[in-house]
């Protein structure tokens, strides 16, 4: 695998140059001329991230054992491959003094860790002190838990610094406490000493899987020049995808200056014929969630607070959903001239579990009576023209982040695709519904793109297909990996080439240069 | 002979066997009593002993010396020294029956003489005379000499490495000082059995069988853990990484194979949790049960000798009176962690779960005893789930000794008061005070007399005294520093400087004898020699304690290596506990040597002293001698008083409070020393022994909340008030924000009667104690008991459990009884019952506040009543709650108005709300979107503390604080999930 440079930043400067300019208004000559918007085949795939019917009444232990199992024999597959001749044992099994592979799943211990328990003790200034940005210290550590028992794994080097190289990309490397999360299913390769823990020489992950079918048209094995700009990047043909997120309606930050250049340039209405021309070519916008920012206001439901805002008032509520109406006109607008997919994030109307449901149609009187109106699951996967997209809002990423020490947002998402896992943090740290019979996040197919919404900045990477050796491109699996940025912080949205894979960033900048 | 059991510094065990070590015992001789009396007394006892003695042939009295000695009690003139007899007898249990002889009555025929006198030191056990005439202190140092001793090596009689004889005159025994001062390498055993109860009973030895023992066995002062992880099934079970499984098939061959590995791993030490009332009695039953008891209860050391269990009681003012199975187990010592931490630590709860959550910092999965035998009758994998816990219980007890370092200090404290280890836990305070005296007694030709017990024998409490006094606090709200000027070691220093003792006391009889300047006269009345005239033994004892103390801390300082620093703090603490426990020694009314002329001296100088210090504060501090304010004295109890200096500054306030124990202490006899401690700043005085504060040792920063005597840790109280009491402080002391204390309160009234309260944080909780029928009135957690009997035998709490249970609205009566409206409160979950709020208000709430916003605001009942008292929630009856409900038929009405919807509406809002369905959508939605984030985070919690991903979790601790949370939420979850389905799922929509 390799990676690929951004192609972003260059050519979205250039692009806004040229919006500075166009705001200005519009004189008249080439204005009549019409495009028509370009379509694609969509079918929806949120299918296994629906519940109708939630029940509450079991426990968490059934999806970690579903997981295990279902990723099991895929890890049996793995470890003969990558360390032939190395006897696969369950825990209970393992003997003294020899090299042995186990496959289990992993907990991480983490004294930073925050648990419910510590409402109920007395230091409550530790926890202020911590914030949450990470739990990580250097005495966390790991243990390996397999359907029988479970064992301390310990570095073959005895704790080493955190951090150091980052994966080399599925295959074996050494134990690295800090790139591991809880949750993941791997296998370690290591000698069990007696009377003592693990002692690892290596471990391995799943692995990509296998694409759900090639991509249409072959992936390029160089991305197109970077300095080219968006339209000149693709072919007349090409169509795209538009993924956004983060427009926080209602919150402090929320920029509705941005907001509207970027619903206009959508909705073809902004812009000279060159870029009425590309949005004429997307096909489809996904909202990966973030459209609402806090409601707090809200909050007088939830029990146990004794919040020293007054309690008794209903009347503050009705100014509360304001944004949600805006929302809802918004998406009215774009689902007027396009498609729109729209998933639930963290502080949206929807319930915060994953997989978050659809927001409820009753929140979007107008947007929902647009038939191109999409009110789709997080994560949330669909395919279209051949090429199948899953997207997260985000939260699975910002809860790894928070429990590993890998900075790099492209590094947590390409450890979980190797790994076969969207959320392997859920629910250890993530709250997600108790699954009993199966386990949603886990990747049986790996997806052409997979996103993930509210990120700090855009970033992008392709991982696999045009491999080192660049021989024949089709040998194995390949994902565009794409952070797609909060629009109320960077104002980016980001187009997806759905030929080539392509990534590019389009940013909307308000401000009026005062 | 006395065995002496012991390790060498190599780790092996080592019994050496003392011989030559003869029983005595002292009586005062009259003057006439010449050579042919105490011949004629010998023989007269031989006579009479002979009933006593089980080994055949051989006198009793072996010889009778001649000896010059002094009375313990009271001042004996300056030439005390009188002629007293030692009587030598040739075995231990003679000596009762030869005191019970002169005590009694004794006729000399041959002399006509008749005896009838006190003994001297014939109350004292063997093992603590051979200790103290040998200078033996428990845990010390033992060396045999080259050449004065000889090995066994074969035909042991112990199952000891090494086993050695030795005559009790030829080993040197080592005070625990320099290279002495180290602990040896004890193997310390922790045990946990699991039995399999028949439904709802608890298990009985006669009938339910062992079904699990789990043993680890580690060497104290070695950090990598237990040498040994042993556990025994009954019955097929999984192997266990890190541990040895052995299964067996019948419980007589696991009983039997427990056995062989107690006495192959030879521990010096059993420890475990709850063993002494539970696991161990259990096992000695149960083999009896089994019919293999002779075979099976070889635990001890000797070869052979079977291990006995008797009845027996414990009784002692600092801890007081229960009954316990006393198990000699020869040459090992019994550790329960249990009774230790009972006695060193007040604690809300002291199962092992909160336990190890409170010191070890996490939580234990509880099994419910009914769940046991479902694990049981499971199948080997269960089994093993069974078998882990069972070794977390061994491995905890294990941890616990380490983290709270008991090893070292009830070593050290066996060192520093000259008693075998095993005393410190069986016996009380009194036996440590005795040994010392003893020891010093010895070293000055003091005797020390049998005295009769009175006591509680004789009915009532003995003869009081008065206690400690309280000065009278002025309650209120300081918002000023206020200093704390302590007296040091108040009872010790007391008697070292007022020279009190038994051999200083003047009988009110004999004050002629001594010239009135010898003599003082305390404030309650009793006389005293002065020590420049006789120093007493008790001040003495105190004064080598106190300067031990402080030489054990100053070594402390310079010590940097961590097994040296636990072993000298061991020892610091054990110096000041045994130097408190002296006063306590002669006021014990039922002790060895109660003396209350003593005590009660003690107290009331104390008092005199809290007086004084008082006034002399009072006094000196005042504007007329140059100084800011008058200061004031707000409050005194027992060794402390508090001073209100009126200045605004903390360290101006440290300055006037170090400069006043300075000038306090000077007007107080040697070593009686005023200190300056801390300063409370702000301070809330609510009443006596009621205090709470922000605690100031340096002048930066405070240190800590401290708080006495408020409803913050008993576990009477529902956590609701603890919360709340301490919330409340928060706000007061440290953010010093009343208007926000006022609010807090005001908005969790407010949310109780709304019904918002997590159900956990109002679980009450008692023990029961006894059967419910035993009872004579009705108390509500024995009804409730009783009523949980009814409804299911096998989960119902029985004796000795801890039975939680909430207050609901019971039934249709208005006036129903406090008992019958206690509920489980896992019932009340179920069935929806509703909490009765105002009970909680009126009965744990109000009390508590008002007793904290007293000082604080003028009118503290407006918290109690006011706007955000009117707004009342209650949950909605289900039919299980009797009454009317049982005859109401269920309509869906509106989720926001509640006004029935027409039947067979699928629709969850009525006409009038429609418009609004957004909202009342998101409303509903907000609940779903909390409850699932805690639910999360609950499940979660318990999957970690449990230790396992992959199973379910079993826990019942009704302990844990989540526990009724955690199904709370997965109700609440469930019916808000209910709810929000109302709106239409998207499930029977296209797109």
């Amino acid at each position: 695998m390799q990676m690929m440079d951004l192609e972003g930043p260059q050519s979205s400067q250039g692009l806004t140059a040229r919006y500075d300019e166009l705001l200005a208004p519009v004189t008249s000559k080439d204005n009549d001329t019409s495009f028509n918007r370009a379509s694609a085949t969509y079918s929806n795939l949120d299918d296994r991230f629906r519940a109708a019917k939630r029940s509450y009444e079991r426990q968490y232990a059934q999806l970690y054992f579903s997981r295990l199992m279902l990723l099991k024999e895929v890890m049996l597959a793995r470890v003969q491959q990558l360390w032939p001749g190395v006897p696969v044992c369950t825990i209970l099994e393992v003997p003294e003094s020899k090299e042995v592979a186990v496959i289990g799943t992993v907990y991480k211990n983490m004294k930073l860790k925050p648990s419910i328990l510590d409402e109920y003790s007395k230091d409550r200034g530790l926890k202020a002190a911590l914030g949450a940005a990470n739990f990580c210290s250097g005495d966390d550590s790991l243990v390996l838990e397999d359907e029988g028992a479970r064992m301390v794994l310990r570095d073959v080097a005895g704790p080493g610094p955190a951090g150091g190289s980052t994966t080399s990309g599925g295959g074996s490397e050494p134990l690295n406490v800090q790139e591991i999360v809880t949750g993941l299913v791997l296998a370690v390769r290591g000698v069990h000493e007696p009377g003592g823990d693990f002692i690892v020489n290596a471990v391995c992950f799943p692995g990509m899987a296998p694409n759900p079918h090639p991509l249409p048209a072959p992936v390029p094995h160089r991305a197109a020049a970077a300095t080219a700009a968006v339209v000149a990047a693709g072919a007349p043909g090409d169509k795209y995808v538009a993924l956004a997120s983060g427009f926080c309606l209602g919150s402090s930050k929320a920029d509705m200056l941005k907001t509207q250049l970027a619903l206009d340039f959508l909705t073809g209405n902004l812009g000279s014929p060159v870029e009425q021309q590309l949005s004429a070519q997307i096909v489809r916008l996904v909202v990966a969630g973030g459209c609402i920012g806090q409601l707090e206001a809200l909050a007088g439901g939830g029990g146990g607070g004794s919040g020293s805002s007054n309690p008794y008032n209903r009347q503050a509520q009705g100014v509360a959903l304001q944004p949600v109406r805006d929302l809802d006109l918004l998406l009215a607008e774009l689902s007027a001239g396009m498609s729109v997919d729209v998933m639930p994030g963290a502080e949206d109307p929807a319930n915060v579990a994953l997989p978050q449901q659809p927001m409820h149609r009753c929140l979007f009187p107008a947007a929902g009576m647009q038939g191109s109106f999409v009110r789709a699951t997080n994560p949330h996967e669909f395919e279209s023209d051949g090429v199948r997209l899953l997207g997260c809002s985000g939260q699975n990423v910002d809860d790894m982040a928070k429990y590993c020490g890998i900075r790099d947002r492209l590094d947590i998402m390409q450890r979980s695709v190797e790994s076969r896992h969207i959320a392997p943090t859920a629910p250890d740290t993530l709250t997600c519904y108790p699954f009993h019979d199966k386990d949603p996040f886990i990747l049986e197919t790996t997806p052409h793109v997979y996103f993930v919404g509210n990120q700090p900045e855009f970033a992008t990477r392709l991982l696999g297909g045009g491999s080192a050796a660049g021989a024949a491109a089709a040998a194995g699996p390949v994902v565009r990996l794409v952070t797609v940025p909060s629009f109320v912080r960077t104002g980016t949205i980001v187009l997806i080439n759905l030929r080539t894979l392509a990534c590019h960033p389009l940013r909307f900048d308000g401000t009026l240069g005062l | 002979v006395i065995r002496m059991y012991g390790v060498n510094a190599a780790g092996n065990s080592v019994c050496a066997f003392v011989h030559g070590f003869e029983p005595y015992f002292y009586i005062e001789a009259s003057p006439s009593w010449d050579r042919d009396v105490r011949q004629a007394i010998g023989e007269q006892l031989n006579v009479r002993l002979r009933l006593f003695s089980k080994t055949k042939g051989g006198p009793a009295v072996i010889r009778i010396e001649l000896c010059q000695k002094a009375s313990i009690w009271n001042y004996q003139g300056p030439d005390a020294k009188r002629s007293f007899l030692k009587i030598v007898v040739s075995v231990p249990n003679l000596v009762a029956p030869a005191r019970g002889l002169f005590e009694g009555g004794l006729h000399i025929k041959s002399v006509g003489e008749y005896i009838k006198c006190t003994t001297f030191e014939s109350n004292v056990l063997y093992t603590l005379r051979f200790m103290v005439d040998t200078k033996v202190v428990g845990g010390n140092w033992i060396e045999l000499p080259a050449g004065t001793y000889f090995l066994q090596r074969n035909q042991q009689l112990t199952h000891c490495q090494i086993e050695a004889h030795v005559h009790y005159t030829k080993f040197v025994s080592h005070p625990p000082e320099g290279e002495y001062s180290s602990v040896a390498p004890l193997r310390i055993m922790s045990i946990d059995i699991e039995c399999c109860g028949r439904k709802g009973c608890f298990p009985e030895a006669k009938i339910d069988p062992v079904i699990q023992i789990a043993s680890m066995v580690s060497v104290s002062g070695r950090t990598e853990g237990p040498v040994v992880k042993n556990v025994m099934t009954l019955g097929s079970c999984a192997p266990i990484v890190g541990a040895e499984v052995m299964s067996f098939d019948d419980e007589k061959d696991m009983l039997l194979r427990w056995r062989d590995l107690l006495i192959e791993s030879d521990p010096d030490i059993i420890i475990g949790y709850n063993i002494l009332n539970f696991d161990l009695p259990y096992l000695y039953e149960r083999a009896d049960a089994l019919k293999i008891g002779a075979k099976f209860q070889v635990w001890g050391r000797v070869r052979g000798s079977h291990t006995r269990m008797r009845d027996s009681q414990f009784s002692s003012k600092a801890y007081g009176t229960h009954e316990y199975k006393d198990i000699t187990i020869e040459g090992r010592v019994q550790f329960d962690l249990l009774t230790a931490i009972q006695r060193d630590h007040k604690l809300s709860s002291y199962s092992l779960n909160s336990v190890s959550a409170h010191f070890l910092g996490e939580q234990k999965e509880d099994v419910h005893h009914s769940a046991i035998a479902d694990l049981q009758a499971g199948n080997e994998e269960t089994r093993r789930r069974l078998a882990v816990y069972c070794l977390k219980d061994a491995y905890l007890p294990q941890r616990l000794l380490d983290k709270l370092m008991y090893t070292y200090n009830y070593i050290e404290m066996a060192r520093v008061t000259g008693v075998p280890l095993s005393y410190l836990l069986t016996r009380g305070q009194s036996i440590k005070v005795f040994s010392q005296l003893l020891r010093k007694a010895q070293v000055k030709d003091f005797v020390i007399p049998n005295i009769k017990v009175t006591g509680p024998a004789n009915g009532g409490d003995g003869v009081g005294y008065e206690g400690a006094t309280v000065l009278e606090p002025k309650i209120g709200f300081y918002e000023r520093p206020v200093a704390t000027l302590d007296f040091a070691s108040l009872y010790p220093s007391i008697m070292m400087a007022h020279n009190l003792c038994y051999t200083t006391l003047v009988p009110n009889d004999r004050l002629a004898t001594v010239p009135v300047e010898d003599r003082a006269q305390s404030p309650c009345g009793d006389w005293f020699v002065r020590g420049t005239r006789q120093r007493g033994l008790l001040p003495e004892i105190l004064e080598e304690l106190l300067a031990a103390r402080k030489r054990a801390k100053n070594d402390l300082k310079a010590e940097t290596d961590p097994f040296k620093r636990a072993v000298l703090d061991g020892r610091q603490l054990a110096l000041k506990v045994s130097a408190n426990s002296v006063y306590g020694f002669t006021g014990a009314t039922v002790g060895k040597m109660p003396c209350l002329a003593i005590s009660a001296s003690v107290t009331s100088y104390g008092r005199e002293m809290i007086m004084k210090t008082r006034a002399l504060v009072q006094e000196h501090y005042t504007r007329a001698n140059g100084y800011e304010t008058d200061c004031e004295v707000i409050y005194g109890d027992t060794d402390s008083v508090m001073v209100n200096f009126k200045v605004s500054d903390v360290t101006r306030a440290m300055e006037l409070g170090r400069e006043a124990a300075g000038f306090v202490s000077k007007a107080f006899p040697p070593p009686v020393k005023l200190e300056f401690e801390k300063v409370y700043f702000p301070y809330l005085l609510m009443n006596k022994k009621r205090y709470a504060g922000l605690l100031w040792t340096r002048p930066e920063k405070h240190d800590k909340m401290d708080s006495k005597g408020i409803e913050t840790v008993r576990r009477d109280n529902c956590l609701l008030v603890r919360n709340v009491v301490t919330t409340c402080l928060e706000r007061i002391l440290i953010d010093k924000d009343i208007a926000a204390a006022k609010a807090y309160v005001k908005g969790v009234i407010a949310d109780l009667l709304m019904n918002k309260i997590d159900l956990s944080l109002l679980v009450i909780s008692k023990g029961l104690t006894k059967d419910g029928d035993e009872y004579d009135t009705k108390i509500a957690h024995v009804e409730l008991a009783k009523k949980m009997r009814k409804r299911d035998a096998a989960t119902a709490p029985a004796v000795g459990d801890r039975v939680p249970y909430v207050i609901i609205k019971a039934g249709a009566a208005k006036g129903a009884k406090a008992w019958e409206k206690a509920e489980d409160p896992i019932y009340a979950l179920e069935h929806s019952l509703p909490i009765d709020c105002q009970h909680y208000l009126e009965h744990h709430l109000s009390q508590p506040l008002l007793r904290i916003f007293e000082p604080v605001m003028g009118n503290p009942k407006e918290l109690l009543c006011g706007d955000h008292t009117r707004c009342i929630a209650v949950s909605t009856p289900s039919s299980a709650s009797g009454g009317i409900m049982r005859f109401a038929k269920v309509t869906l009405s509106c989720l926001a108005c509640k006004a029935p919807l027409p039947s067979g509406s699928k629709d969850s809002l009525c006409s009038h709300c429609k418009p609004q369905e957004s909202e009342i959508y998101s409303r509903t939605l907000e609940t779903v979107s909390e409850l699932e984030g805690q639910y999360g985070a609950l499940w979660t919690a318990c999957q970690r503390c449990q230790g396992s991903l992959h199973m379910d979790v079993l826990c019942t601790s009704r302990d844990c604080p989540i526990f009724y949370r955690r199904k709370k939420v997965q109700k609440d979850l469930n019916e808000a999930m209910a709810q929000l389905e109302r709106f239409g799922t998207d499930g029977d929509l296209d797109w």
